[in-house]
Parts: structure tokens; sequence; C-alpha cells
């Protein structure tokens, strides 16, 4: 276990070309020993980059990578004692489960004891103990990811275990207890868990905190709280949460007043600094709720469609062209034709070229 | 119409079948006859048509002193000289391959493909171009006319094909398995020879059938690097001919020649079945 740092870490495939296009742009951040941390972004952003310059498949262009202190930028992944789990099961097809799981352990020369018993732990944890002696391959592909899993979870003492999407094949019950054993194993073993996903639930569920990425950037660092009710640009606001959040173009009209059209909307953001024309107003739809009249900071909006998803409505409506869309609980009448919906000013985001002030 | 295509596809398999098993049958026979039985009328059926005898066999394991042309000691030496170059070529070829497909080499505008051509190029060559390099070669280092000097020459004929078949299978080996390893605690020769290469034991099967194949059906350079101390067994069953052809004891060196292959085809042809070359990491 141990304190990852990145420091100031860049990464280009191309560096020596003469226009160089990066995957990774200039950041750093720190991973605190024991913690749960997930990298969130859509595919292509840079998190498999990332977790492979940690665990040094890949040298970084630039930058420095620290495990508790100690600079291990040049040292090759054999000796940086890390574990890596893939997205797609990789398993050593001409060995047993058994072997696999224990040859982590056999490459660093671990007794026999010892071996048998983080094994059979290990295996025990990931339901795979009634298949220790069957040839890997002949398991289905969500037992060979678990082998995967094993793989990484089976040395106590590595500095983390970084895993790149690695419940993609498992089915969705087994999916749920894992990421649960996960956070077990974590809380007991007090291993820094690094978990790359492009699945928002699976990130809010399992980390204390989330990194979201963009094209190569690190857009936000936070907890799951934050992240969805003060994202930091318009780009969070959009990949996390489900409805993604609405955004309107907007201009200010007074210090802490933004409009929606004609309608005036309050905000608690002093505005009064601010000269930019690029202005949105955010809002999340789980905050929008309907009002009983039309009082300060409703908006009238012409309904265009309800879903009912079981525990609450889904309600798409539109105001001046513009579409809104409001999770609205199930028990609560909704009229036909039009209806007011309230915005809490605490709730409203506003964005000065799509980064929050 | 399905039946159309059943009869259509057994009618063909049937005709390929006797086209294959036809000239086998053909040369069993004949090595059974003797001049008599050959020359004097068409016959087909041991002791039906004609009297079965064993003079076509017993002639290739006697010394030319009693009247016969031992093939024996060619066929050790075709033994041994495809067995060394191919195992050499394997090994050789299998750590070329592995380079080949991990890491990227660049050399002005030589690149890895371009590497990997001239590995196969050396097989695109006709063989008569090389023949006079290779006289030359073996000559100067004094290994002309020698098992050695033929093990040489073998094994660049045979590595090409070793690194033609084991790149395209690595290449088929997801570089996250060799990466597992390394992230397993095994450095990168560890990874390659504990992990990458027992998951490439069908291509290494495959590659190494290849090999035997070309090296022992090599009539070419076994014919012009070697004259009276060393003979490979292409070059001694040509030299059963002569003026009255002896079609009994050619139709059962024939049969000698083949049989290592068709033992080899026997064991090697599970591994020619998709599945198997496919790796199946995944």
């Amino acid at each position: 276990m141990a304190k990852i740092q990145l420091s100031n870490i860049s990464h280009s495939y191309n560096p020596n070309e003469l226009s160089p296009t990066y995957a990774l742009n200039p950041f750093s951040m720190t991973w605190e020993n024991g913690k749960r941390y997930a990298i969130l972004g859509p595919s292509g952003c840079g998190k498999t980059t990332m977790l492979n310059i940690v665990s040094g498949l890949v040298k970084p262009t630039k930058g420095k990578i620290l495990f508790d202190d100690i600079d291990v930028t040049n040292l090759i992944t054999e000796q940086r004692n890390i574990a890596q789990v893939f997205q797609f099961p990789v398993i050593y097809n001409t060995m047993t489960v058994y072997d696999n799981l224990a040859f982590p352990l056999k490459c660093r020369n671990f007794s026999k004891e010892k071996i048998d018993e983080r094994v059979n732990s290990v295996s025990d944890t990931l339901k795979l103990s009634s298949f220790l002696n069957y040839p890997a391959r002949k398991l289905t592909a969500d037992q060979k990811q678990l082998i995967s899993l094993g793989r990484g979870l089976v040395r106590e003492d590595v500095a983390g275990v970084l895993m790149d999407e690695p419940l993609t094949v498992i089915d969705p019950d087994l999916k749920f207890r894992l990421r649960r054993s996960l956070k077990e194993i974590n809380e007991q073993y007090k291993t820094t868990l690094v978990y790359v996903t492009h699945d928002q639930n699976e990130a809010m569920t399992f980390a204390d905190n989330i990194i979201v990425m963009d094209q190569g950037e690190i857009v936000q660092v936070g907890l799951p709280k934050d992240l969805f009710e003060r994202p930091k640009t318009t780009f969070v606001g959009y990949f996390i949460g489900s409805p993604a959040m609405n955004l309107f173009e907007t201009e200010i009209v007074s210090s802490n007043e933004v409009n929606i059209g004609s309608i005036k909307i309050k905000t608690n953001t002093d505005l009064s600094k601010v000269k930019n024309k690029n202005i949105k107003l955010g809002i999340r739809s789980e905050f929008i709720d309907i009002a009983d009249n039309q009082s300060n900071n409703t908006i009238k909006v012409k309904i265009n469609r309800i879903e009912d998803f079981g525990n609450f409505k889904l309600l798409t409506s539109t105001i001046q062209n513009k579409m809104i869309k409001s999770k609205i609980d199930r028990e609560k009448p909704i009229s036909e034709g039009e209806v007011n919906l309230y915005i809490p000013p605490e709730k409203c985001c506003v964005y000065v070229d799509e980064k929050l002030i | 119409m399905e039946k159309f295509y059943t009869i259509l596809k057994y009618t063909f398999i049937t005709l390929w079948t006797v086209f294959i098993v036809a000239p086998f049958l053909w040369a069993v026979s004949t090595s059974f006859k003797d001049f008599q039985s050959v020359n004097s009328k068409v016959t087909y059926i041991p002791w039906l048509d004609f009297e079965p005898t064993l003079e076509g066999w017993r002639v290739l394991v006697k010394s030319p002193a009693r009247g016969g042309v031992d093939i024996v000691e060619p066929y050790f030496n075709s033994i041994f000289v495809t067995c060394t170059a191919s195992l050499i070529s394997i090994v050789l070829g299998t750590l070329a391959a592995y380079a080949l497909s991990r890491f990227t080499f660049k050399a002005g505008f030589v690149r890895n493909n371009d590497i990997t051509f001239f590995f196969i190029s050396q097989r695109i060559m006709p063989p008569i171009v090389l023949s006079i390099p290779f006289f030359i070669f073996l000559s100067t280092i004094g290994l002309l006319d020698s098992l050695l000097g033929l093990v040489v020459v073998y094994i660049v004929l045979l590595m090409p094909i070793a690194v033609w078949i084991m790149v395209d299978f690595f290449n088929r080996v997801p570089k996250e398995l060799d990466e597992t390893a390394l992230i397993d605690g095994c450095n990168p020769y560890q990874a390659f020879y504990k992990v990458v290469l027992p998951n490439s034991i069908p291509g290494l099967i495959v590659a190494g059938m290849f090999c035997i194949i070309f090296g022992w059906i090599d009539f070419f350079f076994a014919f012009i690097l070697t004259f009276t101390e060393v003979q490979l067994l292409p070059v001694k069953v040509v030299a059963l001919n002569s003026s009255i052809t002896p079609w009994w004891s050619l139709s059962a060196s024939a049969l000698v020649s083949v049989a290592p292959l068709i033992i080899v085809a026997f064991v090697v042809e599970r591994y020619l079945s998709k599945g198997n070359l496919s790796g199946a990491l995944k």
C-alpha cells in the first residue's frame, strides 16, 4: 500500500513529431494510501493511459510518479509492485485457476504456505474455490475476469490495485456483489484502489473520490455529491447524472439573476463581476419540482412528454423552444398542457466559458 | 437444393480423396512388384494380379557392394539436418518474431513490416539465386559437403518460415498478456518464456511442421552442396534411377521418404484447426 503521486505528468504517443498530440495534458494529483478512486470519462479521454503510466507500462513524456515519495518514474513495471486488471479477461491459458492466482506470488518467491493462504482467501472472496483445479481456459468469460481480478488482489503488499473497467464482462448481479467485495477488501486491507470506468453509477457507488476526465484533461476531482451538485464544467454537468444537467444559454440581468427567454431566474451566485457573454445556466432535473402557483423562480413550461420510470416520472417540457427535463415524484399529479416548474436558486449553477463560477 | 449440394460436396470429397490417395496406393502396390510385374502388363492387386515380392524394399537397406542402394545413412542424415535446422530456426525465428511483434523498430525508412518482409523475401527468391553464394560461403568456411554446412544453409531457408508464422501468431496474442505478466512480477524475458511462449505452443507446432516439411523435401541445396561425403535422402532417392527405371524400389523409397511427413501431419493436424491457432486468450 502506498501514497501515489503523479507530479506534472503529461503524455504524448508522438512526442517527436513537429506538433505532437497529447493523450494526457499536464496535471498533478495524489492518490492517498488506502482510498478508493474512480476515474470517469468518455472513451479515449486518457483514463487507460493514466493507469498505464502509474503501472509503468507507459513512460510519461513529462513528469514524475512517486510511490510513498520515492520516484519510480524510471522503474520498470516488475519493480513497481503494482497490480492492474484490464477491461477484458487476461488469463494464463496453460495454467489452472490456482496457478493463475498463485502466479504473482510465485514470481515474487513467496512461501508455499503463504501462497496457499492468499490464493484460498482470494478465491473464497471471488467464489472461485470450487474451480481452483480447473484449467483456466475452460471457465466462462466472467469467471476468467474474476481470475484477472484475483491476480490483482492476491498480493497484500502492492502499492495499489489499478482496475481498467474490470467489470465490463461481468453480469449485473455479480457486478454489484463484486463492487461490494472490492470495498470490503479496501476497508480490510487498506489497499489503494483505482477504478477506471465510463459508468457514472459504478463510479458513484464505488469511490471515495471521483476524477472526471475529458480529452486528456482532468476536469474535476471530488466527492460524488460535489460532482453531482456543483459540476465544475458544463461537460461534468452533462456527463454526470441521468438525464444530463439542463443547460440554457442565458444572459445576466442583475447581480444574481439570469434569464431564460424573458423569464428572470434568481441564483445564489454573485454575477456582478461577470463581463463575458458566453454564459450558461445549469440545473439538475432532480432539483426541479412542480410549483403550485406562479411565484419567484417558477417558469411556465409546455409539457411534451411524461415517462414513468417506476420510482419517478421524467417530465420533458419546453420553454420558449428550450427543452427542460425534470424528475418528478411519481405520486405527484401533473396537469395536461402546461405546468409551472420551480427552480431553486441554491441549486442553480452559472457557467462562464463552460466553467462554474 | 440442399440435397444437390450434399451430393456435390460428397462427390467432390470423393474425387479429391481418390486424387490424393491413388498415387499412394499405386506406390504401395508397385513397391511389392518385380521387373516382370511392372513391365509385362497393367497389374494392381497383389496375389491376384501379381506375386508380391519384397525385393524393392530389400534393395534400400542393402549396401551397394551387395547390389543395394542403402538409403539408411542418407535417411538419418536427412533426419539430423532437418530436425537440427528446424529446431534452431524455430528458436531464432520465434525470438525474432516476438521482437517484431512487440517492439517498434525504426532505421531510416525501414520499419517492422519491412524487416518481416526481408525474412519472407528469402523464401520468395528463386533458390538458384542463392546457390552460388551458398556454395562459395560453405567452401570458404570449409563446410561444403558436410552435415553442418547443410544445417547452416537450411537454417537460412527455414527461419523465414518460422518468423512469418510466429509474427502472425504473436500479433494475435494480446499485448495485455505480456503486460499482465510484467505486472505480476515477471521481467520481460520471464514474461516471454513463462507466459507468452506456453500460450504459443500451437503456433510453434505449426511453424515446426512447416520447417520440417520444407527441410525434409529440399532437393536442390542437398544436391548442389554435397558430393561424396554426405548425402541426404532426396538426393539418394533420385540417384536410385538408372537406365532401367526401378519403379519398385523408387516406390518403396518414396513411401519411406513420405512416412515421417505423414506422421508429423497426423500429430499436428489438431493444431491446424482455427480454434487452436487463434490462441483463444480472451
